[in-house]
């Protein structure tokens, strides 16, 4: 009788236990964290910089979940593999840029910040949900964010990871008496060390990947290179930006200082470097020294803040664009004025002393006076040539077209012996056919 | 219901109360003197190893995870702070390991060997960490202080025990057990008192963040330029050439994306830094923008991107 007592105490007792474990393992909090990284994050040293921007919220109750949020994420990057931008120094540059809504961060192209901050990474957070439910003998608290890591200088996304967080109390828990049943739910919801607790649990899951990316297993890691889409399109408009100068710098070729400068470099230059400019091949003792290359610096210096301030609303291209094309002369001031290129051996050793700037005069001297035409346009594709062409001498002007040695169909309209008659007709044609131009000159005949 | 048992009721929520508030104590930090004036406020702080009353019978060093801790919430604060592995090697090598004797150094001591202009030092006066039958507890009683080596005052100190607590009288089973299962965790159960010891630090220490917010400056760079043209394919032993223009007596280097970093940049004459790097036939790159970077003695890096062209490989010399 004893024994099956015992035995019946025991069942009840492991039944109990068993109970007891799978509520512990069941009842407890919920997570559910989606993270993934890519390869490149490994390659963040702590001579890069990463920067925590502020975090998104969606209304002001969510601001004191942000705040520690951000300083749990701050706290726990602090021993990763790279460096992290302080926090004083990330808000104290955002406002004097009057970069102060996190909700609009997204939209501004992770460029952007790598220049304004010094970053080389910048994070983006955003609360998606702080929600606390109280029903008598039961509350809950869910916590929701999302996170991204963009590298600044690629716009690769290196790090993407979304988390919720649920706890409750209540009889699921099993209280410890009647007071608790009823105290409980209230002291979890209003108890702001819950709310503490369960960020400080959330941001140790949530980062604990990026704190060791080589851990990343294949369903944490992304399977191809993602690019923020920001990034993307102004890369985009970028390169569409390049094409356009390329395809303008081709059109301005035939300047006879230009072709000579190209000529010194093709004979001087090796094959496999002659497509590069070497003008920039270290000079700087020169560049400091003569004030001619100091000119020419700084036009330089003027035209890429050009560049940079028609790059950065990134609105309205197409007039930025005409604009960049308006202005011609400093690529000519930039290739006559820069100092000839160093010829780069084979062995890789560069040859300081072959720069050859009397050719230029040399060359000039024995040209025939040149003449003074309005160019309207340059095509690589000669059926748009044409097609200009055909409107402008349908409208009666004396237009025509050039190619290039290198196959740029460029249409130009009349040929003056003076720049000031040419710019008469320039700016007519301006103002009548709304068509940019410029002034350059053409071999008589 | 007899007054009895209301009083008896009443009595026990007053200490289940208290029992569930007792993990989170608030730190009473008494602060020794405000600068108003924020010329006076200590800039640069290090944060010195701390040093440990008790014997370490667990062998876990809880002072020294409490410091990497306190460190890693005190720099979300506006001081520049020293990295604690920079703190350890400059103490080394002025011959000083051991953190009860550093402790004890003087104020100009330290700011001769660290050159910072305050120091915070603590010590962990007792640790705890227990789990047996229904009762787990894990504490952390330390004395800290933040010292203006400039002038040898204390600014604040907090004498502090942090404790997480889980017993008979907290409200759920399923706590109590989860609690049980995670105190046993030392290295853990340490690391998540001295989080919280931290958190409740920061909340007092004064933050002189908005003091320096308006003065806050990166390295210059007014001018970047490589030879690179637009469309221009790069082939094996191909080099590109970066000139950068910015503030004189930095440490400048160039990356190509994210591809190739920290190529250095010599300074040539002040303010122009000049480098340059050779394609090779592995190098492997997709289209990459080159971005100049200059950084001061604070680690502060200022970035300018050359957006004229960028370093593309010819996929036909590439392997």
């Amino acid at each position: 009788m004893t024994l099956i007592t015992s035995n019946i105490s025991r069942l009840i007792l492991h039944r109990a236990l068993s109970l007891l474990i799978f509520l512990v393992l069941f009842s407890g909090c919920a997570s559910n964290l989606q993270t993934k990284v890519a390869g490149n994050l490994n390659s963040l040293s702590k001579n890069q910089t990463v920067a925590i921007l502020p975090i998104e919220v969606s209304h002001s109750g969510q601001q004191e979940m942000a705040d520690m949020f951000r300083q749990g994420l701050y706290a726990n990057l602090k021993q990763s593999k790279f460096n992290l931008l302080e926090k004083y120094i990330v808000d104290g540059l955002l406002k004097q840029n009057d970069l102060t809504d996190p909700s609009g961060f997204l939209v501004i192209n992770p460029m952007q910040f790598g220049e304004i901050l010094g970053a080389d990474a910048i994070v983006f957070s955003r609360i998606n949900k702080v929600e606390r439910n109280y029903l008598i003998i039961h509350s809950s608290i869910e916590l929701s964010v999302s996170i991204q890591m963009v590298d600044t200088r690629t716009g690769e996304i290196l790090w993407r990871a979304e988390q919720t967080e649920h706890d409750f109390s209540g009889i699921g828990k099993i209280p410890t008496g009647i007071s608790t049943a009823l105290f409980a739910p209230i002291q979890f919801v209003t108890n702001k060390l819950n709310l503490s607790k369960m960020t400080s649990k959330m941001v140790d899951k949530l980062t604990a990947l990026i704190k060791k990316p080589e851990n990343a297993v294949a369903n944490t890691q992304f399977d191809d290179l993602l690019i923020a889409k920001k990034a993307t399109n102004d890369l985009n408009k970028i390169k569409e930006l390049q094409q356009l100068k390329s395809e303008w710098a081709q059109a301005l070729t035939l300047d006879e200082e230009v072709v000579v400068l190209q000529n010194d470099t093709a004979e001087e230059a090796p094959k496999e470097v002659a497509t590069l400019d070497n003008n920039l091949v270290p000079t700087a003792s020169k560049i400091a020294a003569e004030p001619k290359n100091r000119v020419a610096v700084n036009a330089v210096v003027h035209k890429v803040h050009d560049v940079e301030t028609e790059m950065a609303p990134l609105t309205d291209t197409p007039k930025a664009i005409e604009q960049k094309v308006e202005t011609p002369i400093p690529l000519n001031a930039l290739r006559a004025t820069l100092v000839a290129p160093h010829h780069i051996g084979n062995s890789g050793k560069t040859n300081r002393d072959k720069t050859k700037p009397s050719k230029k005069l040399l060359k000039n001297s024995t040209q025939p006076k040149k003449l003074y035409t309005v160019q309207v346009g340059a095509y690589k594709t000669k059926a748009y040539a044409q097609s200009l062409l055909g409107k402008l001498t349908k409208k009666g002007y004396n237009a025509f077209m050039t190619q290039s040695e290198k196959l740029v169909y460029r249409v130009q309209v009349d040929k003056f012996k003076t720049k000031e008659d040419a710019l008469k007709l320039a700016q007519g044609i301006r103002e009548k056919e709304n068509l940019k131009n410029f002034i350059t000159l053409i071999q008589p005949g | 219901m007899s007054p009895d048992r209301i009083y008896s009721f009443a009595k026990r929520c007053i200490v289940l109360v208290g029992i569930l508030l007792a993990g989170c104590g608030t730190v009473d930090l008494e602060i020794r003197q405000n600068h108003t004036n924020p010329s006076m406020q200590p800039r640069s702080v290090a944060i010195l190893p701390f040093t440990l009353q008790e014997p370490d019978l667990e062998k876990i060093s809880p002072h020294k995870l409490f410091r990497t801790c306190f460190y890693n919430y005190f720099s979300y604060l506006g001081y520049v702070d020293l990295p604690l592995e920079t703190i350890d090697k400059k103490l080394q090598q002025a011959g000083f390991t051991d953190p009860k004797k550093i402790s004890a150094l003087s104020h100009e001591k330290l700011r001769e060997i660290l050159n910072v202009d305050a120091i915070v030092r603590a010590n962990v006066l007792s640790v705890n960490n227990f789990t047996g039958g229904i009762h787990a507890e894990t504490a952390i009683k330390a004395k800290i202080e933040m010292l203006d080596l400039r002038t040898g005052d204390i600014l604040w100190d907090t004498e502090h025990r942090e404790m997480t607590y889980s017993g008979i009288l907290s409200p759920t089973l399923v706590e109590i057990i989860q609690d049980q299962i995670d105190n046993v965790k030392v290295h853990q159960a340490y690391l998540k008192t001295a989080e919280l010891f931290s958190i409740n630090m920061m909340r007092k220490i004064p933050d002189p963040a908005d003091n320096w917010k308006g003065e806050i400056r990166l390295p210059e760079i007014t001018q970047i330029e490589t030879n690179l043209k637009p469309n221009l394919k790069l082939k094996p032993n191909d080099r590109i050439y970066v000139n950068l223009k910015g503030d004189p007596g930095l440490t400048g280097y160039f990356d190509i994306g994210s591809w190739k970093s920290n190529i250095p940049l010599k300074e040539i004459v002040p303010g122009l830094y000049s480098g340059s790097y050779t394609i090779n036939a592995a190098d492997k790159v997709t289209i990459s923008l080159i971005i100049g970077t200059l950084r001061n003695k604070n680690g502060l890096t200022g970035k300018k991107f050359y957006k004229e062209g960028m370093a593309q490989f010819d996929a036909s010399t590439t392997h």
